[in-house]
């Protein structure tokens, strides 16, 4: 994984029209992009579109990258699952009992990240979900990394959707709170 | 001021869990509210920080040849913008004598492998709860429920953003007690193309949505009701394939005893319509008049002012115009994140 600087630099490269820092930047960064979308958008193909829409964006939105507000794959990652969710919440709800088996390409049992792999914003991240009740991290964890709405959620762990509402809204605000900034 | 319910909305946002409609709205309150948007982008630096944990997938190299095709007939950024000649000072970390790694697309992508290590342990500062929790969340199964009986999504939508200044508009032969009004109003309106079927957020069902067809082109229609530029009060929505209406209660807060009522002053008439009692909740949606035509819709202005409790009786708006905006037609300007 290039170092966070040099992706700032190939950004700023980028957004003068450097075709060459382009290809390196998306050479850095197509795997975490497509992992990603595959896991909240399931069909590979989808995926493929949303990389390219993403891409395509990166591209012609790079001189308003700011390095002070975020960093470049957060920056990335950010536009794409946006891009994401904004396509499985228009496609509507269908119940999980109905859907059809996906051609999964993402491996089935990834384990969590030894604790050494870990930035420390993302360890503080996790002491502060750690704090959470089991089903509020799992709700979180889930939509986050499935993009899953209020009413899977409710269906799947059998709780109104109020509920995970109000459990989401709440969650968040301590998360928030514990990290403190 | 720290406002808790917008937060909420941000972090809901970034999550992923706002229905289709909330999103629209959020989106439209990220580009007109900048400490909205401020609370946004926070809130993906802290989930963001989720990303570290989701395995790498090498996509199929056949994207980068669209990729590279369609950038190909697309301008690069203005490289005159204020933030490029900021970021100038990002170059110092990599000097012309450092080498750069070259990756051409035929390399495997400098990620850490796929394979994590199986003997991963969290130490005790992690709950075992939260282990348990990630490693059941990582397993669960590629979900393809929200695409079943899909057809390639529509092209891209298109958002487009302007802002236009005007001056605060008189209502002729209404003869109401109007508080002083901000001399300019600053207007922002997001058009966006929509999915037919697209359910009103009262509506919804849960019940699959299928695409019918090619996708219509139907500008949804947004005005911002505010007494000053820089505290948006109202957000209307107007959607014209359902005649609905949804507005959202941004800063406004309802008073005691009081209410607040939405009236349309349509171009060249005489006296303002009601469009019925806003604000309660968050979000309030209203049927437009059959009687109301789109181009009145588009053309009209709109204005909340502060009746009694249950609405003016008389017709006419009784109390302070609080609250006005106009829906205009947009332009494209720069596409937003």
């Amino acid at each position: 994984m290039l170092m966070q600087a040099e992706l700032v630099w190939l950004l700023g490269a980028v957004a003068k029209g450097d075709k060459a820092a382009f290809e390196r930047l998306y050479g850095a960064t197509r795997a975490k992009l497509y992992g990603v979308l595959l896991r909240i958008l399931g069909r590979p193909e989808l995926a493929e579109e949303v990389m390219q829409e993403t891409y395509l964006k990166v591209w012609k939105m790079a001189d308003k990258f700011d390095p002070a507000l975020a960093s470049p794959i957060t920056w990335m990652v950010a536009m794409a699952r946006n891009r994401a969710i904004d396509i499985v919440r228009k496609r509507g709800e269908v119940s999980i009992e109905e859907e059809p088996d996906a051609q999964n390409a993402v491996a089935d049992t990834p384990a969590p990240l030894a604790r050494r792999e870990m930035t420390e914003e993302l360890k503080r991240l996790l002491a502060c979900l750690g704090k959470l009740d089991p089903e509020k991290q799992r709700i979180v964890l889930l939509a986050y990394y499935s993009g899953w709405s209020r009413e899977q959620l409710g269906t799947k762990l059998d709780i109104p959707v109020n509920t995970i509402k109000t459990w989401l809204r709440r969650s968040l605000l301590e998360i928030r709170e514990c990290m403190g900034k | 001021m720290y406002d808790e319910a917008q937060d909420a909305l941000a972090a809901e946002y970034v999550l992923g869990t706002l229905s289709s409609d909330e999103r629209e709205h959020a989106e439209a309150l990220r580009d007109i509210d900048p400490a909205f948007a401020e609370s946004v982008r926070l809130w993906e630096r802290r989930l963001g920080e989720l990303n570290v944990m989701v395995e790498a997938v090498e996509p199929p190299p056949a994207i980068w040849e669209k990729i590279s095709a369609a950038i190909g007939d697309v301008a690069p950024p203005d490289a005159a913008s204020p933030t490029l000649a900021a970021m100038g000072e990002v170059r110092p970390f990599i000097t012309d004598e450092t080498p750069i790694p070259v990756l051409s697309s035929d390399q495997p992508a400098a990620e850490p492998a796929p394979a994590m290590p199986a003997a991963a342990q969290l130490t005790d500062t992690l709950s075992d709860s939260l282990t348990a929790s990630l490693a059941k969340t990582l397993d669960e199964p590629s979900i393809d429920s929200m695409l079943a009986g899909a057809e390639p999504f529509s092209d891209a939508e298109s958002d487009n953003v302007v802002q236009l200044t005007q001056r605060v508009r008189k209502w002729r032969g209404i003869a109401i007690a109007m508080q002083a009004i901000a001399a300019l109003l600053a207007i922002y309106v997001v058009a966006a193309q929509f999915l037919p079927g697209l359910t009103p957020l009262r509506n919804r069902t849960g019940a699959q949505q299928t695409a019918q067809g090619p996708a219509q082109v139907a500008a949804r229609m947004v005005a911002v009701l505010q007494q000053d530029p820089t505290t948006p009060a109202f957000l209307l929505t107007v959607d014209p394939q359902s005649r609905t209406l949804v507005a959202r209660r941004v800063s406004a807060k309802p008073e005691q005893g009081r209410s607040y009522e939405l009236w349309l002053v349509a171009k060249g008439a005489s006296a303002p319509k009601s469009l019925g009692l806003v604000g309660q909740d968050e979000f309030t949606q209203r049927t437009i008049p059959g009687s109301i035509d789109l181009a009145t819709l588009r053309s009209a202005s709109y204005a909340v002012s502060l009746e009694p409790a249950g609405g003016s009786t008389s017709g006419v708006p009784t109390g302070p115009i609080l609250f006005t905006g106009n829906i205009v037609d947009s332009v494209p300007t720069t596409p937003r994140t």
